[in-house]
């Protein structure tokens, strides 16, 4: 065990070290504890190594020695290593250590970022006040943000294409946001609902266009959130359920108020999936008053489902 | 295999050793409360590096390393550890989604140090203004978390999503917290002699009662609020709904489309069937709850039985297809 780690920091020191890429027959000959001299274990071990640094994140660059292209060798290369430093303070420091004891992020270990960060500062939060999931993909999507890669995945069946500008989280979920080139227009997803892998493409592959964030593309609820064409919806709301919905839409979404109570409410619809269930949500204190197709999409959805034999 | 990871240890060690060499009065004792582990750990961390280096492990090419008496640590000869490694894209998102979400909290304060935290890694990583989380503004959360803190008794009304119906409660708070994009309240509820769970974007009114309460460390709402735990990984069950032996059960085929249902609710029984189509058991609440659900996945979920929960699907569309006269 100590042994694999001896070798597993001398061999990350060498490459680093390195100012040009070594051949796995020259790091057998200089690393020690060595690899063993039969040629498949000693690729076997140094391939068991080269995983366990990508796992930690150690980024290891493959390529020919020299210009003839002929040898394949391997280093790291320092601006790929090293963290450029933040030059946080003590109380920052705190500050971080505080926020990820009291957010819960599942799955991933947030004090492994701390620790690259100078270790845990302070006491952090007794107990946590939120609970977040990372879905998988995130940090593919988050990568792509950082480093302007294009992105392509399967969704709800399609092949997309993404210039992502950012992610957001909102009602429990995160979306990648940014622009389709297909459709020339801003997108979200839900990186829950990405079908694939995503392929990330070249670095700098496109710009952000100046002074937009992603939280310009909050919007006040999430039926305004999706990857169709946004449009004007109007919905009737009763009395009884008036407070609910505008409490969580807000009153700026507020069309009409009328004698009886009821209220008509605007939305910008992009997710005709997302806009039917939260109007089915609100069973019969709701009504689709316009535009007429998804107002025609719900009588024929509910007609469908109201014509079975009980 | 028990083989113990080499990972955990390297990523440590990577870690340590920058920060020593940045901080030059760094002891035993403050490395091992930084690092979390124990003194010993990290005693055999600092133990292990002086026989690494650089080829040929001559004693100029091997890190130095050297604790005094007091247990002030030194290290030398290490220039390619002197700075840490980049955050990967993981432990970046992680960081920045947990340090954005307490921001984002209503009354976080934005200038403080978490927020300049922020900025400087933001600039670091390259995602300046580029990640946002959104907790929600439910505007009873600064009433309620005043309540909790001052123990003051309240009167909620309280719309039951499970049975659709209106309730006025009076509730002894004991904590607010966000799950997964809502904010709850854990409130001992005289209504029910129990805790519950309330969701704070289902609470129409909160009114003042004059009255407070006292709760011990084992107090009525503590103890009988879910589980008691803080939001932790268990927790999210019980928010969904916990469902109790005698509660309806429903069998449903869900199509591929609507399979995530099996994953967000609770089910006493599921199958995956071969075309990616899941055969589940679900436990239901009250009948407003299996009319929305049963409405919003239309077709894509076929009713296995019992035949009442047909008709109720039948008789809800019917409902609320009555709004579209033709």
């Amino acid at each position: 065990m100590s042994e694999r780690l001896e070798r597993l920091i001398n061999l990350t020191a060498t490459l680093l070290d390195t100012r040009r890429p070594l051949t796995l027959d020259e790091l057998a000959d200089r690393l020690e504890p060595g690899y063993p001299d039969e040629l498949a274990s000693r690729r076997r071990q140094f391939e068991r190594d080269k995983e366990t640094l990508r796992e930690l994140g150690i980024p290891i660059t493959v390529g020919p020695v020299d210009s003839l292209g002929g040898e394949i060798g391997y280093r790291i290369l320092p601006d790929d290593y090293y963290l450029p430093d933040p030059g946080l303070d003590p109380a920052e420091r705190a500050a971080l250590h505080l926020a990820v004891t009291a957010v819960e992020t599942g799955g991933v270990e947030p004090l492994d970022a701390l620790r690259k960060l100078g270790g845990a500062e302070g006491e952090g939060a007794g107990e946590a006040v939120a609970t977040f999931a990372l879905p998988a993909h995130l940090d593919l999507c988050f990568d792509a943000v950082s480093r302007r890669c294009a992105l392509g995945f399967a969704y709800r069946g399609e092949a997309r294409r993404l210039e992502p500008h950012g992610l957001l989280h909102r009602f429990g979920h995160w979306y990648v946001v940014g622009h389709d080139p297909d459709r020339d227009a801003i997108r979200a997803f839900r990186v829950d609902r990405i079908e694939s892998v995503p392929t990330v493409g070249e670095a700098d592959g496109f710009t952000v266009p100046e002074g937009t964030t992603p939280a310009d593309y909050l919007a006040s609820d999430p039926v305004t959130f999706g990857a169709d064409a946004p449009v004007r919806a109007r919905v009737l709301v009763t009395a009884e359920r008036a407070s609910l919905v505008v409490g969580a839409l807000g009153d700026a979404a507020i069309e009409e108020n009328r004698a009886d109570g009821a209220v008509v409410v605007g939305l910008d619809v992009v997710n005709v999936d997302a806009f039917r269930s939260f109007v089915l949500d609100l069973l019969d204190h709701a009504e689709v008053l316009g535009p007429p197709h998804l107002r025609d999409d719900l009588v024929a959805w509910l007609a469908n489902l109201a014509e079975e034999a009980p | 295999m028990s083989r113990p990871l080499a990972g955990p240890r390297l990523a440590r060690v990577l870690a340590v050793v920058p920060y020593v060499c940045a901080n030059p009065d760094t002891t035993v004792t403050e490395l091992a409360e930084r690092f979390r582990v124990s003194r010993s750990e990290i005693e055999r961390d600092l133990a292990l590096l002086p026989m690494c280096g650089l080829p040929p492990y001559t004693a100029d090419r091997l890190i130095d390393v050297w604790v005094d008496d007091e247990g002030y640590v030194d290290i030398r000869l290490a220039e390619y550890f002197e700075r840490p490694l980049r955050l990967t894209p993981a432990e970046g998102v992680a960081l920045l989604a947990a340090a954005r979400a307490l921001l984002a909290v209503p009354g976080a304060d934005r200038a403080g140090p978490l927020g300049t935290a922020v900025a400087k890694l933001e600039a670091t990583v390259g995602v300046s203004g580029r990640i946002a989380v959104d907790v929600g503004s439910a505007p009873l959360l600064g009433v309620l978390r005043d309540a909790v803190d001052a123990g003051e008794r309240l009167e909620l009304d309280y719309h039951s999503y499970a049975r659709d119906e209106l309730t006025m409660r009076r509730v002894d708070p004991t904590r607010v917290f966000h799950v997964l994009g809502a904010w709850y309240l854990d409130a001992f509820c005289h209504r029910a002699g129990a805790g519950r769970r309330f969701r704070v974007d289902r609470i129409l009114a909160v009114r003042s009662t004059g009255e407070t309460f006292t709760v011990g460390p084992a107090g009525p709402g503590a103890a009988s609020a879910g589980s008691g735990s803080p939001a932790g990984a268990g927790v999210l069950t019980d928010l969904v709904y916990e469902p109790r032996a005698d509660d309806r059960r429903v069998e449903l085929r869900l199509a591929p489309a609507a399979a995530w249902v099996a994953d967000d609710l609770p089910l006493d029984d599921r199958v995956d069937e071969a075309d990616g189509s899941v055969r589940a058991t679900l436990a239901v609440s009250g009948d407003a709850f299996l009319e929305r659900l049963l409405l919003r996945l239309g077709s894509a979920a076929e009713i296995l039985g019992p035949p009442e929960a047909a008709e109720l699907r039948r008789a809800a569309a019917a409902r609320v297809l009555a709004r579209y006269p033709r």
